[in-house]
């Protein structure tokens, strides 16, 4: 295409963006001004903005413990699925009997939503003795379908060569995951941290459930501390959701590339 | 690894900048955070009231919360100390001149020293 046939693409798409991001820009506009959703005619930039939600978000609740117990959940589902749906994406390139069942078996389980198994998950959880901890509020997405075969498409397209020659020197599979194909697959690791960071970190439904005490609440779960019939509590609600959604929102930007390369990875193989 | 690549990796420059934004605020908080406000209140001619009672109440997520008072002196002026507010309400009166009605102020963090900008005003009540 020509340098002078791109530009009406690029505006087109520079549109589009404009459009998805005006209620993320709503939402950051309401949390400096605190402006009721419902007020007519709507304000499009921000009257008077100031960062006092903010403030008043850290000091009403325990900001720093739900932050923490986040960050807490967020890594041991990082670490588990990301060794989790390794081990299995790398089962999953090997042949052996029933394999295509498998594969189908799984697939067919991402068509049942996490509401209609929670119930057993939450049994589960507690014969497991581990409601109302750290590794309950993870347990369910330590090892994800969607991960799994992100990690099949990156090991397939690996040289089988590579992994007979590590058999040959003797490694055991669960080095050659470790040395030879997880370094060659950075994308699929740099999706899967993404996509369970961010499953992790926006969950609302399953702390709901298992979390008895305060001291345990996530992130998400905080929100319902600003849902008041009594106050408008517009702008440190809405100052919540923006500090909720930062660190994911970091995490993206700073490894999109990766993230990106990880989806597309196995896309285009012949 | 080379110390001037890593500290060029942007998981080192974020985060460093963030740590280090974290710090500088914490030490200018810890600076200024003495729980001082102060204030002066005046009639409705804009002359100071000696004797007027100030009350301090917190501003929580759905209700106000009496704290203390305070008693102004003979230039009109009134303080408070050690308080551990960051959003809170100041109503001033006075038998026989008025009341100043309620008036909200925010603070950047809890305990912050706060200089009223404008005096209480007291406002003659029928």
């Amino acid at each position: 295409m020509s340098r002078l046939g791109t530009w009406p693409v690029h505006l087109a798409l520079v549109a589009v963006s404009t459009l998805m991001l005006v209620p993320f820009y709503w939402v950051l506009k309401t949390s400096l001004t605190g402006e009721n959703i419902f007020a007519y005619p709507p304000a499009f930039l921000p009257v008077k903005p100031h960062v006092f939600y903010y403030v008043d978000v850290w000091y009403y609740i325990p900001f720093v413990r739900f932050l923490l117990n986040s960050v807490v959940v967020s890594a041991i589902v990082v670490l588990a699925s990301t060794a989790f749906n390794a081990m299995a994406g790398y089962a999953l390139t090997q042949r052996f009997r029933g394999k295509r069942a498998i594969i189908l078996l799984l697939l067919s389980c991402m068509l049942i939503p996490f509401q209609a198994t929670i119930i057993p998950a939450y049994l589960i959880t507690k014969e497991l003795g581990l409601l109302n901890s750290h590794l309950g509020l993870a347990l369910p997405l330590c090892s994800t379908i969607i991960c799994i075969f992100v990690f099949k498409a990156s090991f397939d397209a690996v040289p089988r060569s590579l992994m007979d020659a590590a058999r040959i020197d003797g490694l055991p599979e669960w080095r050659i995951i470790l040395i030879v194909m997880l370094p060659l697959s950075t994308s699929a690791i740099a999706t899967n941290v993404i996509l369970s960071f961010i499953w992790s970190w926006n969950n609302f439904l399953w702390p709901l459930i298992i979390v008895r005490s305060q001291e345990m609440q996530t992130l998400p779960l905080g929100l319902s501390t600003f849902l008041s019939y009594l106050e408008n509590t517009t702008g440190a609600l809405y100052a919540f959701c923006i500090m909720v959604l930062v660190p994911g929102l970091g995490l993206f930007l700073m490894e999109q590339k990766r993230f990106i390369q990880g989806l597309t990875s196995g896309a285009t193989k012949g | 690894m080379d110390v001037r690549r890593l500290l060029a990796n942007r998981y080192v420059v974020v985060l460093g900048s963030i740590a280090l934004l974290a710090v500088v605020w914490n030490a200018y908080a810890a600076l200024n955070s003495d729980g001082r406000i102060s204030g002066r209140v005046v009639g409705p001619d804009g002359a100071p009231v000696q004797g007027a009672v100030v009350r301090l109440q917190e501003r929580t997520l759905t209700t106000l919360e009496p704290r203390t008072t305070a008693t102004t002196g003979p230039s009109g002026e009134f303080r408070f100390t050690g308080h551990r507010l960051h959003h809170f309400v100041l109503e001033a009166t006075k038998d026989g001149v008025g009341r100043a009605p309620r008036t909200a102020y925010r603070l950047y963090f809890r305990g912050q020293n706060y200089v009223l900008a404008e005096p209480l005003r007291l406002e003659r009540t029928p």
